[in-house]
């Protein structure tokens, strides 16, 4: 039973191994020049700007929850699509019928200015 | 074969068609210049229309009430071509005649909304496409008959009403949303933690096959034996959540009195219809095995015990609120209890179903038309909440006194009103079954509800307010009144004449094997 | 079986011990995110175990079709429940499940 797990803790022990000498090696022998440059948060392209703590306009929020929403029915169009020829015509009929509720629900958000970024 | 279908499945397809369409009229119509806030604060476009997105609403729930009628009158078992939709979708009396209740229990709610919306300047006019599309997961649920239609169609109704609950900007109104939607999503994860198991132990989701399977592991003490019953303990706590019986009933008192008052009569009639027939279904067919169906290995112990403490505690403590709206949500977990009583019963009596459905639909008029009069005694600036509210409230408006009285005579199970006779097939069921000890706790807690029901009564007829209170002022609505017309000539309907409603409840059972 | 094959008990027992985990953070965690993301630990145990029970039995993939209804029910639930939350942090400041005392008989 146990000796099931003996690869997996070789596998752990020569990751901690390989990890920890990379991480102490580059510590106790590398060169240490600080400057200011280098002690900034690595940000691709720009200089960094403030905290990583800042707060979001509560607007990322309502379009999240909508991407996430609208997103997420996509795990239904893929099955679908991958079974789209022996599903036939009913399959198609069923499918339009679930895309066209969705746009029903995305009109709906739209008229409702959910999706209006300035307001 | 298709017409079979539609024709078979009309009372579901109108109501999800009319959500939908609902739903555009109401982010697409005009606003009714005239019934914005004086603020003007809210420029949305359902703003002022409640009255008439409340009567369209209604429309289409009476237009999928008739229906599920028509549908009733042609004959489930008529109509061949409804055997495709088997068994996601088990269209068969019981469930029409449960789908018709609903319908019933929607459209009165919806119509109160019309009312109170108005009066109350809430611009809320979402309520109508979320009832909607509440009630098409409830007929779904009642109808289903196979795993995941059913967890599907159990979220299409909770989510829906987690919204309606928390319709109101006020902190109460956030405060019940909030504590419903936790508990109620806790819940529906241990049901479905359930559920997995029992897939895990027989490979089926079908219920019908999941029965089957359970009987073929049969009397064995081996492992799949331990499985299914942890899957039943684990359904049988969902669904207890979900009508509502002790001890899981914390949620309830708080969600159904921050709610706004027709979010909690729909609440309080559709929810828990839909949840009872889904848990006789469940409970029957795939736990209708022998074993899991007798007094000294299944479950009709717990739910037995779970009958017993929702009658008692909430009866005991229905008496002590001073808020008629805090009475009313013990009082309908009382009569979660009595129905409990004829769940029971089913594992001895055939015609404890029926018995059931006659109950729901007894329970549904009565309820909605007792929180329509308790929104009826109300107006803007002062809704009536307390005992207080209410006193004397007989000579400032004697008809809703008069309807308000009649509702909570139904609920109490005076004669001849409609509750009476739910009241009393479900003993008689309970007696059939040869379960003497339910009867008797029963009848005694029946006796006790009766003196809080009779107190509301007592304050509107018999007290004056005190003086200087600020005195809640009935209002004056088109939608209430017709919504309490509806109901009021119901329960008076159901009392003298219950017999066709009787017969046909008796031939709408699950069919188990 | 390969020595680090499909053995169905693990997964039922991983599966359980996240469930666990979720039903107790839910009972013990006042704040009503922490509650939140508890639920949804609680039903992603529930979909590795549908998967893993998918395995087991085989045949038309109804454990799997489960798990993509439950995945997308959790992102609709998610919704209603972070609008719910909102809506109460507006108008209390909190979201601790504590101080939702405003309803008491």
């Amino acid at each position: 039973m146990l000796e099931t797990y003996l690869p997996m803790l070789f596998i752990f022990v020569i990751a901690l191994t390989i990890g920890a000498v990379m991480f102490f090696g580059g510590q106790l022998i590398g060169p240490k020049n600080p400057t200011p440059e280098k002690m900034m948060p690595f940000e691709c392209g720009n200089d960094s700007q403030g905290t990583a703590g800042v707060r979001l306009n509560v607007k990322f929020y309502l379009t999240a929850i909508l991407f996430v929403v609208f997103d997420i029915e996509v795990v239904f169009i893929y099955p679908w699509a991958a079974l789209f020829k022996s599903l036939g015509w009913t399959g198609f009929a069923t499918m339009l019928a679930f895309i066209a509720a969705l746009l029903i629900a995305l009109a709906y958000c739209w008229k409702k200015g959910a999706l209006e970024w300035e307001s | 074969m298709t017409f079979d279908v539609v024709y078979g499945l009309s009372p579901l397809l109108v109501v999800a068609l009319g959500a939908l369409l609902l739903m555009l009229a109401e982010a697409f119509g005009k606003p009714n210049p005239q019934g914005l806030a004086p603020t003007g604060e809210v420029s949305d476009a359902g703003a002022g229309r409640a009255g008439e997105l409340g009567m369209g609403a209604a429309v289409v729930l009476f237009v999928g009430a008739a229906l599920s009628l028509g549908v009733w009158l042609a004959g489930p078992d008529n109509l061949v071509g409804l055997e495709l939709t088997r068994p996601y979708l088990i269209w068969d009396r019981f469930t029409v005649f449960v789908c018709f209740t609903l319908c019933l229990g929607g459209g009165l709610s919806c119509l109160l909304a019309g009312g109170y919306l108005t009066e109350h300047e809430i611009d809320r006019a979402e309520f109508f496409p979320l009832v909607l599309f509440s009630t098409v997961g409830a007929m779904a649920l009642a109808a289903a008959g196979e795993l995941l239609t059913l967890f599907v169609a159990l979220e299409t109704m909770s989510l829906g009403v987690y919204a309606l609950v928390g319709l109101r900007r006020t902190p109460r109104s956030s405060e019940a949303a909030l504590k419903y939607f936790l508990l109620g999503s806790f819940a529906a994860a241990l049901m479905l933690f359930g559920a997995a198991l029992l897939y895990g132990a027989t490979g089926r989701t079908d219920l019908a096959g999941i029965g089957q399977a359970i009987a073929a592991i049969g009397q064995g003490e081996g492992p799949g034996a331990a499985q299914v019953l942890i899957a039943l303990v684990l359904v049988v706590v969902g669904l207890a959540f979900k009508v509502s019986a002790v001890p899981f009933h914390m949620w309830t008192p708080d969600a159904y009195e921050g709610a706004p008052t027709p979010a909690t009569s729909y609440m309080a009639v559709a929810v828990k219809t839909a949840a009872f027939a889904v848990m006789v279904r469940v409970l029957l067919i795939a736990f209708g095995d022998e074993r899991l169906t007798s007094w000294a290995s299944g479950w009709p112990p717990v739910l037995a015990t779970l009958a017993v403490a929702s009658m008692t505690v909430a009866n005991l403590v229905a008496g002590r609120q001073s808020s008629v709206k805090r009475m009313l949500a013990y009082s309908s977990i009382a009569h979660a209890g009595y129905a409990l009583v004829a769940v029971v019963a089913t594992i001895r009596s055939p015609a404890a179903e029926g018995s059931i459905l006659f109950y729901l639909l007894t329970y549904t008029v009565s309820t909605a038309g007792a929180f329509g009069a308790l929104i009826l005694c109300g107006s803007r600036g002062k809704e009536a909440v307390s005992y207080e509210d209410l006193a004397g409230i007989a000579k400032r408006h004697p008809a809703a006194a008069m309807a308000f009285s009649l509702f909570l005579l139904s609920l109490a199970g005076v004669p001849p009103t409609a509750g009476f006779f739910g009241k009393l097939y479900v003993f008689q069921a309970a007696i059939d079954a040869e379960l003497y000890v339910l009867t008797v706790v029963g009848l005694l807690n029946s006796l006790v509800g009766a003196y809080y029901y009779l107190r509301v009564i007592v304050f509107m007829y018999m007290r004056e307010p005190a003086p200087g209170a600020t005195l809640a002022v009935p209002m004056r609505s088109g939608y209430v009144a017709s919504a309490l017309v509806i109901a009021a000539v119901l329960v008076i309907a159901l009392g003298v004449l219950p017999n066709v409603t009787l017969e046909w409840a008796a031939i709408a059972t699950v069919g188990r094997s | 079986m390969s020595a680090l094959g499909y053995v169905l008990e693990h997964y039922v027992v991983l599966s359980a011990l996240l469930f666990t985990i979720g039903a107790i953070g839910f009972l013990v965690r006042r704040n009503v995110l922490i509650q939140l993301m508890s639920i949804e630990l609680m039903l992603n145990a529930i979909n590795l175990l549908l998967v893993a029970y998918n395995r087991q039995h085989g045949g038309p993939m109804t454990g799997q079709l489960f798990a993509f209804f439950i995945i997308a029910v959790a992102a609709a639930e998610a919704a209603v429940g972070l609008a719910i939350i909102l809506s109460y942090y507006r108008l209390k400041a909190s979201v601790h499940s504590d101080e939702a005392d405003a309803l008491k008989h």
